[in-house]
């Protein structure tokens, strides 16, 4: 009973593969949205006007995420390129490239260089995929944390003091902020790949989880797994 | 003188009562002086109250005389004596005076009575003559309402209405002149007419009567010329079977047939006529025959067996064996079972032949007391087949019926009725019976028209025509493509298990020209080591593996890369297509759970099957999957990043065309071939 009310499609170079849009982040205060593309473009699209007013290249593969600063109008983006990159969107170009498969103490080479979750708070940022999960502080440029999960991750967040993040492996990691694991919740799938908090309400906090599986695990306290939804 | 007379008169006087005196009178007294004294007629002349007056003056006269008297007599005797004697004649005159006056009063009395009575006695005879004309009267109305409320015959008779009447009767009888006015004219000739008219059908009636026994003589005759008739037809039929033989027209074997047939319980006659029925109209190749042995299948219903009182039966047992040993427990129990498994002796056969000559011979048997079908199957092929030893299931007549319908593994008896007898005699379950008896699949019974409903046992299902015929012509089609299509996994079966993948030439345009990765084994394993397996717990969640499907294991090779992939074969392959699980091990176990492009691979063969069918109907499905396997697997080593920490060149280098190496938030590798730009891409 879903009726599509809009589509806009990014410009694409060639016919034969059509770019996948890989996330998107919607900035709600100045209605505008940033998607991360396939072909390596991060592209800011105008929810009024519905036209692509940015097109950021730098990223030499796909863009796997992006993330919006809260101050200032700039965005983070991961790729698989190993990169994070900030953009200021009122120059329209890149400000800061930290590649971060160059530091020692996160990379892991064998499992590879693409960059898969980011999350940002202030000044700090949090990044992690092929590479280990690390905490960064953006002013200075260096990982100050790294967080010693093994398999890669795919989703992380600030939560109040915490940091949460999912990957390869069936929990929820609850991490602080100076390297600790506070815990590690199982949940249902045997991979995560998204997690969210529900933004509005900090008195009760509803965190919902989900992967590789056609359930979905709701918690209504961090540290066990309220109940899931499941597709029949 | 006057009381002479009188004297000599009273006595006459007092006979004559009543009678007038003067006429009396005039006739009695005819010797006497003319002139005589009456005093009847005296007393009417004289007043009475004068005479009472006479009477009382009398009365006082004589007191007088006598008180007269009485002073004389007191005075002296002499000198009175004639006063004495006249007073005393006067006193007899006053005495003669007063018995006149006594007679005279006497009479007066008689008179008096004798005229009451007269005048009573003419009051008695009026009221007599009232009282007889008041009866005559009662009885003179009695008549007149008994008259009145004669109902004579005739108005009992229900005659024809007035209007009718004048209708129809001709005007002699109804003469209208007179009869409309007077009723009673009215009523006789209605009467009239009535009975013309009742002497006239009375009539009718008896001719028809006799023209009855006519024609039932008649009908006699023919009947008699008619059964005369059938001896000469059998004859004619006798004469007439050398002239079907040469002609080829097998009239008499499907009269014998069908002869046979009635001998047949229900639901295998139900069989036997819709199967016939379908082979003659839709499908050539279908044969059905009848089996068995029909003089035990008259003598079945020669004694009414009662098969459902197993007490009376096995107490009629004991009492046999009292003289001999009595049977031990088990060996009762044991007959008891035989007895509630019993089979018709009479089974029905249905042949069907595909286009390569190949046939499946299916054999239909009817349990008496359970009331269910059972079928036993056996293949027969045209070529003699080399068995590989992975095939060893496909065609076993076990397990080659096996859920031709989903859900339908024929281990249990669909009657539930059954549960409660074989309670009884300790049966388990039908499936310990299966080898000798044969499978009581649903859609044998639905073939039989027997349906029995899920939940609710009943006491008796009988045999329904239209329930056989509606599932006779899919059954035969789900037949036949079950028994192809296990002829074609078993010739696929013998090639891989030499380590060739068979693919024809119509699915070439699949496959890359070059695929490295080879088949290095494939066997078949059973189910408790398919479900021991780790990376197959997520198929038998989901309900795909059963223990009525067959599961293999295939193991694909190259270089230091060894891919397993644990196959379940659902029985109705190919329209549900085998499930695949793959374990990749390569540098570490990789599988489903923690490497997204092995489940990527899995999908491949899982969710993109259609493409994999081949031609119809679609045989090579298996084949096809297992090519594509190899093809990503391929794919997969060969996309793998070049990891900088080991030292050498990449295991295996990239041949394949790729446009993208990775793409999306799962980072999956291209694994959709194009044909015929021969590239791989992301699907």
């Amino acid at each position: 009973g879903c009726r599509e009310l809009w589509t806009r499609r990014p410009p694409c170079r060639s016919s034969l593969e059509v770019p996948e849009i890989n996330a998107l982040e919607v900035n709600q205060r100045d209605h505008w949205a940033v998607l991360a593309g396939g072909d390596g473009a991060v592209r800011v699209l105008d929810l009024e006007s519905g036209a692509f007013t940015h097109e950021l290249r730098g990223h030499q593969d796909l863009v796997h995420v992006v993330a919006l600063r809260e101050q200032l109008p700039q965005v983070l983006s991961g790729g698989e390129d190993g990169t994070v990159r900030l953009w200021d969107l009122r120059l329209g170009s890149q400000v800061q490239l930290i590649e971060v498969h160059k530091y020692q103490e996160c990379s892991r080479p064998q499992l590879g260089k693409w960059i898969r979750c980011l999350a940002t708070e202030s000044d700090w940022m949090v990044c992690g995929g092929g590479p280990a999960l690390t905490l960064w502080h953006l002013r200075s440029v260096t990982p100050t944390t790294v967080f010693p999960l093994a398999p890669p991750q795919h989703h992380a967040l600030f939560h109040q003091d915490m940091v949460l993040s999912g990957g390869v492996g069936p929990a929820l990691h609850l991490l602080q902020l100076n390297g600790d694991v506070r815990g590690r919740v199982p949940v249902s799938p045997p991979a995560l790949r998204s997690l969210c908090l529900h933004p509005r309400s900090p008195e009760h906090q509803v965190l919902t989880v989900g992967g590789n599986s056609p359930k979905i695990d709701v918690f209504t306290n961090l540290g066990y797994r309220a109940f899931s939804l499941s597709f029949t | 003188m006057s009381s002479e007379s009188s004297k000599k008169r009273k006595p006459k006087v007092i006979r004559t009562d009543g009678v007038p005196a003067e006429g009396k009178r005039g006739k009695g007294d005819t010797d006497q002086d003319v002139r005589y004294y009456s005093e009847e007629s005296e007393v009417d002349l004289r007043d009475p109250i004068k005479d009472y007056e006479l009477y009382r003056e009398t009365c006082q006269e004589l007191q007088r005389l006598m008180a007269e008297i009485q002073e004389l007599k007191s005075r002296g005797i002499k000198e009175n004596a004639a006063e004495i004697d006249e007073r005393r004649v006067q006193s007899c005159v006053h005495f003669m005076t007063l018995k006149k006056l006594n007679r005279l009063a006497h009479i007066r009395l008689k008179k008096g009575r004798d005229q009451t009575h007269e005048a009573k006695q003419k009051v008695d005879a009026y009221h007599l003559q009232l009282q007889n004309l008041l009866y005559e009267v009662m009885h003179l109305q009695k008549e007149i309402t008994k008259c009145l409320e004669f109902k004579s015959k005739h108005e009992e008779i229900e005659l024809v209405s007035l209007e009718e009447f004048y209708k129809e009767a001709p005007p002699e009888i109804s003469r209208p002149a007179i009869t409309l006015t007077e009723p009673h004219q009215q009523t006789l000739a209605r009467l009239d007419w009535e009975l013309e008219q009742r002497k006239r059908l009375a009539e009718k009636y008896k001719e028809c009567l006799t023209s009855k026994e006519k024609i039932l003589k008649e009908i006699e005759v023919k009947k008699e010329y008619l059964s005369s008739l059938q001896p000469r037809l059998n004859s004619i039929m006798q004469a007439s079977l050398p002239v079907q033989e040469y002609l080829f027209m097998p009239f008499d074997q499907a009269h014998k047939q069908y002869e046979t047939a009635r001998h047949l319980p229900p639901p295998l006659y139900v069989l036997f006529v819709q199967a016939s029925a379908y082979g003659q109209a839709c499908d050539k190749k279908l044969v059905v025959a009848i089996e068995g042995s029909v003089e035990e299948a008259k003598a079945l219903y020669k004694p009414p067996e009662d098969s459902q009182d197993d007490e009376s039966d096995s107490d009629a047992e004991e009492e046999q064996t009292t003289k001999r040993r009595r049977p031990t427990l088990g060996v009762q129990l044991d007959d008891k079972r035989k007895e509630m498994l019993k089979r018709h002796p009479l089974s029905v056969t249905l042949d069907l032949k595909c286009k390569d000559e190949n046939v499946l011979h299916l054999t239909f048997y009817y349990l008496m007391n359970l009331n269910v079908m059972t079928v036993k199957a056996k293949v027969t092929t045209a070529v003699e087949m080399t068995t590989a030893i992975s095939a060893g299931d496909l065609l076993s007549p076990d397990s080659l019926l096996n859920c031709l319908y989903p859900g339908d593994h024929g281990r249990k008896t669909p009657n539930p009725a059954n549960q409660f007898q074989f309670d009884k005699v300790g049966i388990l379950t039908l499936s310990d019976y299966v080898t000798e008896l044969g499978h009581p699949y649903v859609w044998v019974q639905k073939l039989g028209g027997l349906h029995f409903p899920k939940d609710q046992p009943q006491h008796t299902v009988a045999a329904d025509n239209s329930l056989s015929a509606s599932h006779m012509e899919l059954t035969v089609k789900l037949l036949r493509s079950r028994l192809q299509s296990r002829l074609a996994l078993h010739k696929q079966f013998a090639s891989l298990e030499h380590g060739v993948v068979p693919v024809s030439s119509e699915c070439q345009q699949l496959f890359p020209t070059k695929i490295v990765s080879r088949l290095v084994k494939w066997t078949a394993i059973p189910y408790e080591d398919y479900a021991e397996l780790p990376y197959t717990k997520d198929v038998i969640e989901a309900g795909l593996a059963e223990d009525t499907h067959l599961y293999y294991m295939a193991l694909i090779e190259r270089g230091t890369a060894k891919l397993q992939a644990a196959v379940v074969l659902n029985p109705g392959y190919s329209t549900l297509p085998p499930v695949f699980s793959l374990c990749l091990n390569w540098k570490g176990e990789r599988n489903s759970s923690n490497d997204d492009n092995i489940r990527a691979m899995e999908s491949e063969v899982n969710v993109y099957y259609k493409e994999l069918w081949g031609p119809k109907p679609g045989y090579q499905l298996l084949t096809n999957q297992l090519q594509r396997l190899c093809m990503v697997l391929d794919v997969y080593l060969e996309t793998e990043p070049h990891d900088p920490s080991v030292e050498g060149p990449k295991e295996f280098p990239q041949e394949k065309m790729c446009l993208r190496l990775v793409r999306g938030p799962l980072r999956l590798k291209p694994f959709k071939f194009n044909y015929p730009q021969g590239f791989f891409s992301h699907r």
